[in-house]
C-alpha cells in the first residue's frame, strides 16, 4: 500500500488537494477525559461535567467522519523546486571500472575458512599434546583440561588429570572442533580485509591479543582453571593455530564478491527495485 | 519566504483565528510543533527543579529545601523528564518528519493525532496542578513525593495521604492514552502511507525507528496502565493489590512498572538513534553504513528490551536463575547497540566530515552514550548492582543516557531540522557556544556524580552528613549545573532569536538526501505539491547525481 487514501488522486489535477478539515472535537474530548480524571481528585461534579463533554465530543467527532470524512480543498501552488547539490564532486574508489563496489572485491569461499580452521586445529592439538608429554608425561592432560571447562566431573588432582577419561575426550573434541571451525570461518572472512601481511596479522598478532585478553580475565572468571594453564605454551599453541589456519586460508582460491544485492540476483521485481528498462550486465 | 505561497482555503477572521487554528488543527506539522514547544517549556521547568535540588545537595546538611519539598522535586523532575519532556519532544519530531520523509501528506489518523497531543498536554497540566493544591507552595503543594517509579507500599493511602500520588497516577494515565494514540498513528502511517517506490527497505532509518518505537509503546504502556488502575482501586475503592497486610504484593508493582519502565528507556533512545542515523550521514557526506544491519539491530533492541525488566529488581531478591536470566538478556542488548555504534563510526570513517552544530551534538552523543552504555553493562551484572543499586552511581548512569545521549540527540535534531520547520537557520555561532558550554556542564555534573555513588551515597536523600567524603563531589556536580543552565539559556535565546531574525534557510540548507528537503521550508500544508516517487533510500541523491544514482546499487 503506497498510495494516499486521503489525498487527491495522484497524477491528476495538481491544483487542489483534499486535506482533513480542522476540527475542535479531539481537543474537546481530551478536555472531557482530563476533567473526568481531575474529578476523581476534586469532586464528582467535575467528573460528571467531563463525561458530558466527552460524550458530546465523541458525537461531534463521529459526525465529522461518518458517513464521510470531512475535507477541505486546499489549492496547491505549483512551485519549481530545484534540487541540486552544491557539491558536484564525488570521491570514489572506482576499482576495475565499477562506479561503486562492495568491498572487499574478492573473498575466500566459506570452505576455505573451514579447511583453515580444521588444519589449524590439528596443529594446535598436536602441539598441546606434545606439551602434555613434556610437562606431565601424558597426552591426556591438555585434553582433560579443556574438557573440564564445561564438564567438571574429575577431581583436580594430578593423577586424575593425567589419566584417560572418555567423557572428557568427547567433550574436549567437540569443543575443540567447533571452536576451530568458527575461528577458521572468522579468519576466512577477515583475512581479505587485512591490507598487508594477512598471515602475520592473523597468525601472530591476533593470537597475542587474544591470549593477553584471556590471561587478564581468566584469573577472575575461573581461578582454578587459571592455575593449571601454562601461558607460554598456551600462547605457542594459539600461534600455531593462527599460522597454520592463516596459511591454509590464504592458499585457497579467491572468488569475486557479488556486486549486486541478493534481491537483484534473485530476480525479484517490485516497485523501486532497479527497473525502468535499465540494462545491467 | 516560501511559506507565503500556501493557499488558505477558507476565509478566516483574523482576530481569533490564530488560537483556533492551533486548537483545531489536524496538521501533523503543527501538532509536531506543539509537542515540541510544549516539551521545551517542561524542559525548562524540570531544569529548574534540578537546579533547586543541586543547590540543596551542593553542601552537606543544607537547609535550603525541606525534606518534603525535596521528595516532591525529584518525583516531579523524573516524571516530567520522561513523560512530558523526552516523550513529547521525540514524538513531536516523529510527527513532523515521518510523513515528510515517507512522502505522505499527513499522518494516517490526523484527528487521533490531535487528540493524542492534547491528552499528553492535559496530563502534564494535571500533574502540575498538584503544586497548587493542598499545602503551601513553598513545600511543593500536594505534588507527588513517591519517586518517578512510585513503588508500593509507599503509594498506599496509609503512607501517601493527600492527593499527590493520585495526581501522579491520573496524569500518567491521561498521557498514556496520548502515547498509545501516537504509537498507533506512527505504525499505521509508516506501514500504509509511503509514497510510490518506497518499499520498507528503502525507508529512511528515521521511519524504521519510529515504527519500532510505536510497537514498543503499544506493548509497554499497557502494563503501566493496568498497574495504575490497580493502584487506583487500592486508593479509592479499598483494594488490596499492593497491600502486603491483606495478601497483596508490592513486588507485583515493581514488575508491572518495570515491564513498562525498561522498554520506555528504548522508547526514548530509539527515536534518538533515528536522529543520529539521519544527521550523521549528511555531515559525513556518506550513505549510512550497514542499513540492513541497522534495521535488524533496531528490531533486535526493541525485542530484547521487552525481556530485561527485572534487572531493576536484583536487590529485591530473586532466585539465582532469575538473576542469571536478566543479567544475560540485559547484556545481550549490548550486541545490537554495539552494532549501531560501529555502524555510525563506519559511516563517519573516510567521510568528508563537516563539524556543524548538529554534527557536534551527534559526536557528543556517540561518546556519552557509549560510556552510559558501559556503566549500564556494569550495573547489569547482578553482584555489582547489589552494591550500587539506588546509589548516585545509578543516577549518574541514567543521566548519561538521558542527558548525554537522548538530550544531545534532541539538540542535534533541533539544529538540523529547525531550518525546515521555520525556514530560518539557527545561529551556528550560538550553537557552538551552546554545545561546548553544555558539554562542559554535563561532564562536570555527571562524571563526578559517579563518585559519591561509589562512596555509598544513596539516591533521593535530601541531605547528607559532613565528613563522609561526599561534599566535594556534590559541589562539583552542582557547579556543573550552572554551565548547563547557561547553555540552555543560549539555546532558548537562539531559538527565539533565529525564529524572527535567523538567516533564511532555503529548501535544502544541508545538502541532504531525504524527502523532507525536497519541499519548501516550512512545507506547505499539503507537504508536497505533487506526491514524490522514490527509487532508493536517498531520493535526493538520485536527483542530484543522475549520473550515479543509488538505486542502481540497492
Ligand atoms: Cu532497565
Amino acid at each position: 500500500m503506497t498510495s494516499h487514501s486521503q489525498s487527491a488522486p495522484r497524477g491528476s489535477v495538481h491544483d487542489q488537494v483534499n486535506l482533513p478539515s480542522p476540527t475542535g472535537w479531539p481537543v474537546l474530548l481530551a478536555v472531557g477525559l482530563a476533567l473526568i480524571a481531575g474529578g476523581v481528585i476534586s469532586s464528582g461534579y467535575v467528573t460528571f461535567l467531563g463525561a458530558l463533554i466527552a460524550v458530546a465530543a465523541c458525537v461531534g467527532w463521529f459526525r465529522d467522519v461518518l458517513p464521510q470524512e470531512r475535507h477541505v480543498p486546499v489549492i496547491v501552488v505549483p512551485q519549481e523546486i530545484v534540487i541540486v547539490s552544491s557539491r558536484r564532486k564525488v570521491a570514489r574508489m572506482a576499482p576495475r571500472g565499477l562506479a561503486r563496489a562492495r568491498l572487499p572485491l574478492e573473498i575466500y569461499p566459506i570452505s576455505a575458512g573451514i579447511k583453515g580452521g580444521l588444519a589449524g586445529g590439528v596443529a594446535m592439538a598436536l602441539l598441546a599434546m606434545f606439551y602434555g608429554v613434556v610437562s606431565h608425561r601424558s597426552i591426556w592432560y591438555p585434553i582433560n583440561l579443556l574438557g573440564a571447562v564445561v564438564y567438571a566431573h574429575v577431581q583436580v588432582t594430578a593423577p586424575e588429570m593425567e589419566a584417560f577419561h572418555i567423557e572428557l575426550l568427547l567433550v574436549a573434541t567437540a569443543l575443540h572442533i567447533t571452536t576451530c571451525v568458527l575461528v577458521g570461518l572468522l579468519y576466512g572472512t577477515l583475512l581479505p580485509m587485512l591490507p598487508r601481511r594477512p598471515v602475520l596479522l592473523g597468525g601472530l598478532f591476533a593470537p597475542l591479543v587474544w591470549t593477553g585478553l584471556l590471561h587478564s580475565i581468566l584469573s577472575i572468571v575461573d581461578p582454578v582453571l587459571n592455575q593449571h594453564i601454562d601461558w607460554l605454551w598456551f600462547l605457542a599453541s594459539q600461534i600455531a593455530f593462527g599460522l597454520v589456519a592463516g596459511v591454509v586460508v590464504v592458499r585457497q582460491v579467491r572468488v569475486p564478491t557479488w556486486q549486486y544485492p541478493f534481491s537483484v540476483r534473485a530476480g525479484v521485481e517490485s516497485p523501486g527495485m532497479m527497473g525502468d528498462g535499465d540494462s545491467r550486465d | 519566504m516560501a511559506a507565503d505561497s500556501i493557499a488558505v482555503p477558507l476565509p478566516r477572521t483574523e482576530s481569533r483565528s490564530l488560537l483556533l487554528d492551533w486548537l483545531c488543527t489536524v496538521d501533523h506539522k503543527k501538532i509536531g510543533m506543539m509537542y515540541i514547544v510544549y516539551a521545551l517549556i517542561f524542559l525548562v521547568i524540570m531544569g529548574c527543579e534540578a537546579i533547586l535540588m543541586r543547590i540543596q545537595l551542593a553542601r552537606p546538611e543544607s537547609t535550603f529545601l525541606s525534606a518534603d519539598a525535596f521528595n516532591r522535586l525529584f518525583t516531579m523532575h523524573g516524571t516530567t523528564g520522561i513523560f512530558f519532556v523526552a516523550m513529547p519532544i521525540l514524538i513531536g519530531f516523529g510527527n513532523y518528519f515521518v510523513p515528510l520523509m515517507i512522502g505522505a501528506r499527513d499522518m494516517a489518523f490526523p484527528r487521533l493525532n490531535a487528540f493524542s497531543f492534547w491528552m499528553t498536554a492535559f496530563g502534564g497540566i494535571l500533574l502540575y496542578a498538584s503544586f497548587f493544591t493542598g499545602g503551601s507552595l513553598l513545600h511543593g503543594g500536594d505534588a507527588p513525593a513517591v519517586g518517578w517509579f512510585a513503588y508500593a507500599p509507599l503509594t498506599s493511602p496509609a503512607f501517601s495521604p493527600g492527593h499527590g500520588t493520585d495526581f501522579w497516577n491520573l496524569s500518567l494515565l491521561l498521557a498514556g492514552i496520548g502515547s498509545i494514540g501516537a504509537a498507533v498513528n506512527f505504525i499505521a502511517t509508516v506501514l500504509c502511507m509511503r509514497c510510490p517506490g518506497m518499499t520498507l527497505g528503502k525507508m529512511p532509518l528515521f521511519a524504521w525507528m519510529n515504527l519500532v518505537t510505536g510497537g514498543l509503546i503499544l506493548v509497554a504502556i499497557s502494563p503501566l496502565t493496568a498497574a495504575q488502575l490497580m493502584l487506583m482501586a487500592d486508593r479509592f475503592l479499598g483494594g488490596h493489590f499492593f497491600d502486603p497486610a491483606a495478601g497483596g504484593q508490592p513486588v507485583m508493582w515493581m514488575h508491572f512498572f518495570w515491564i513498562f519502565g525498561h522498554p520506555e528507556v528504548y522508547v526514548l533512545i530509539i527515536p534518538s538513534f533515528a536522529f543520529i542515523s539521519e544527521v550523521l550521514p549528511v555531515f559525513s557526506r556518506k550513505a549510512i553504513f550497514g542499513y540492513p544491519a541497522m534495521v535488524a539491530a533496531t528490531a533486535g533492541i526493541g525485542f530484547v528490551s521487552l525481556g530485561v525488566w527485572a534487572h531493576h529488581l536484583f536487590t529485591v531478591g530473586m532466585p539465582s536463575y532469575g538473576n542469571a536470566f536478566f543479567v544475560l538478556t540485559t547484556m545481550v542488548v549490548a550486541v545490537p547497540t554495539g552494532i549501531k555504534i560501529f555502524n555510525w563510526l563506519a559511516t563517519m570513517w573516510g567521510g568528508k566530515i563537516r563539524f556543524a552544530t548538529p554534527m557536534l551534538f551527534c559526536i557528543g552523543f556517540l561518546f556519552q552514550f557509549l560510556i552510559g552504555g558501559l556503566t549500564g553493562v556494569m550495573l547489569a551484572t547482578a553482584p555489582f548492582d547489589w552494591q550500587l543499586n539506588n546509589s548516585y552511581f545509578v543516577v549518574a548512569h541514567f543521566h548519561y543516557i538521558i542527558v548525554g545521549g537522548i538530550l544531545f540527540a534532541i539538540f542535534a535534531a533541533f539544529y538540523y531540522w529547525f531550518p525546515k520547520m521555520t525556514g530560518r537557520m539557527l545561529s551556528e555561532k550560538l550553537g557552538k557556544w551552546h554545545f561546548w558550554i553544555f558539554v562542559l556542564g554535563f561532564h562536570l555534573t555527571f562524571d563526578f556524580m559517579h563518585v559519591p555513588g561509589l562512596l555509598g551515597m544513596p539516591r533521593r536523600v535530601y541531605t547528607y552528613q559532613a565528613g563522609r567524603g561526599w561534599g566535594v563531589w556534590n559541589m562539583i556536580s552542582s557547579i556543573g549545573v550552572i554551565f548547563q543552565a547557561a547553555a540552555i539559556l543560549i539555546f532558548v535565546y537562539n531559538i527565539v532569536h533565529s525564529y524572527f531574525r535567523g538567516a533564511l534557510a532555503g529548501n535544502d540548507p544541508w545538502d541532504a538526501w531525504t524527502l523532507e528537503w525536497a519541499t519548501t521550508s516550512p512545507p506547505a500544508e499539503y507537504n508536497f505539491s505533487s506526491v514524490p516517487a522514490v527509487r532508493s533510500r536517498r531520493p535526493l541523491w538520485d536527483i542530484k547525481h543522475p549520473e550515479d544514482p543509488d538505486w542502481k546499487y540497492e
